[in-house]
């Protein structure tokens, strides 16, 4: 009976329990359910009324509401539901920058390491810039609040600048990342490394071994399939 | 030594070029001022210097760049990250973004040369001390005043520890108190034989700092010779380029028609100043 959706709701409450233990259990659940409310309404009106089935369950004009329809829809949520968490926990219990200089440790090219870290960081570094520049536009004059209207009018004049700024310090930063050679080929000796206790050791390796068990389900047909 | 033997250089998609016929020579251990006016070439002399132009920022070079005795025609840039560094005026785009701590800002540019871990971290610990940047250490790079943030990233280059150092308005950001310690740091620099070629609109730390300046005006080379001479002549006026508090305090002494001798004590006590 719980066949489409014990995997979920394993991930779920393993997401819940790691989640409470970080302390952070109310802020994953508002992230994730927030996150997933838009793709969670398309896909319960889609899947309710458009799926085929035989039991009909109630109707809207031309529109039968199957109970497989329900079905589908309420597994694809528990799923959504399940990648929302994990996504949201990896987010809110990992440091990114530990996280990809761990993985250039394991390997990963710094210039990836750089690329992930550098757009990590584009994003509040453009807030931070449009803040400065919306505050100087409004100080000759420009009406950033008030009517849509006018907020829409607003966007322009400091749009034009942010995107033109960002794009000069791209260049300026990759300039003095060459000069400290950061383009010379070869590794490079890392600093430190992550604390990686005996207990978090296992715990990768018995997520590897899921994996790669859940791959084999899969393609074995061992595993309930999607209806 | 480094050499720029009759270097013009014009941006790609211009018309006309920035710099026309330069020759300029940075001896071991000299520092060399470079001043001028708004858009006289400054910028894209130290480009064209550190080897970033034509190699980075696109563009036609005729003439030569020697380092060492080396031409460096052709060179990829990290290639030459170990001989000349350039640093630029905003010190917010020469953070790298990946670094958490101001230390390991600092190491970044000795990790990426390929040093072993004790040789990073004494490099790092070094430049951090020439700077008086240690308390710092920890912070995150990513918030820190500018002057903060300027000093971060000059010792970022000098823990590469290259030959030659290029510096263009290295402190525009800084207080007077952040300006002399750069100034402190550039004279302990070329004592150890770095060369260094500072372009700087505060003729004040010039004065302080260069044995030579070097005046440019509409990309070429108008003035070049022994700091005190340059920064005293009447011609940098008219390029724009306001000269050092002590030469403008000796015109006023000499214009009021003070007593060469009170003259004199005054000067003394505006060196004991500076």
């Amino acid at each position: 009976m719980l066949g489409g959706y014990l995997g979920p709701l394993v991930i779920i409450a393993l997401n819940l329990v790691g989640a409470t233990i970080a302390g952070v259990a109310g802020r994953l659940v508002r992230v994730s359910v927030l996150l997933t409310l838009p793709i969670a309404i398309s896909v319960v009106l889609v899947s309710v009324f458009t799926r085929a089935g035989t039991t009909v369950l109630f109707t809207i004009g031309p529109f039968d509401a199957t109970a497989e329809g329900v079905d589908f829809a309420a597994q694809t949520l528990v799923r959504l539901l399940a990648i929302a968490l994990s996504i949201g926990l990896f987010g809110m219990t990992t440091d990114p920058r530990a996280f990809v200089l761990d993985l250039e440790r394991r390997r990963l090219s710094p210039r990836f390491a750089f690329v992930a870290l550098a757009t990590l960081e584009a994003v509040p570094a453009m807030v931070e810039r449009a803040g400065v520049i919306q505050a100087s536009q409004r100080a000759r004059g420009l009406d950033t609040e008030g009517s849509l209207r006018a907020r829409v009018r607003g966007v322009v004049p400091l749009a034009g600048p942010v995107i033109l700024s960002s794009l000069t310090e791209v260049e300026e930063r990759s300039l003095a990342l060459e000069v400290r050679a950061f383009g010379r080929p070869g590794r490079r000796h890392l600093l430190w490394r992550n604390p990686d206790s005996t207990a978090q050791l296992v715990a990768r390796a018995a997520l590897l071994l899921l994996l790669v068990g859940s791959i084999v389900g899969k393609v074995t047909g061992a595993f309930p399939q999607t209806p | 030594m480094l050499e720029l033997k009759g270097v013009s250089y014009r941006y790609a998609g211009y018309a006309k070029a920035v710099l026309q016929e330069v020759d300029l020579t940075l001896a071991d251990g000299e520092i060399v001022g470079l001043v001028g006016p708004n858009e006289a070439g400054k910028s894209t002399l130290c480009l064209v210097a550190a080897g970033l132009a034509p190699a980075s920022i696109k563009g036609a070079l005729t003439g030569t760049l020697t380092i060492d005795g080396e031409p460096m025609a052709g060179r990829k840039t990290h290639e030459l990250a170990s001989r000349v560094v350039v640093g630029f005026q905003n010190p917010n785009t020469q953070r790298s973004g990946i670094a958490a701590t101001v230390f390991e800002e600092v190491a970044l540019g000795p990790q990426n040369l390929g040093l072993d871990v004790p040789e990073i971290v004494e490099r790092t610990r070094t430049a951090m001390a020439l700077l008086r940047i240690e308390a710092i250490q920890l912070r995150d790079p990513a918030r820190l005043s500018g002057g903060q943030a300027q000093l971060v990233a000059i010792a970022a280059l000098l823990a590469m520890r290259p030959r030659h150092v290029i510096l263009d308005e290295p402190t525009a950001q800084l207080d007077p108190a952040g300006t002399r310690l750069v100034g402190e740091a550039l004279r302990q620099l070329a004592a150890g034989g770095t060369s260094l070629l500072i372009a700087e609109h505060k003729t004040d730390l010039l004065d302080g700092v260069c044995s030579r300046i070097v005046a440019i005006d509409g990309g070429r080379i108008a003035l070049d010779g022994p700091a005190g001479d340059v920064l005293a002549d009447p011609r940098l006026d008219a390029l724009g380029v306001q000269p050092p508090s002590r030469v403008r305090l000796q015109r006023a002494i000499d214009e009021a028609g003070i007593d060469p001798r009170t003259a004199a004590a005054a000067a003394q006590a505006m060196a004991a100043v500076a």
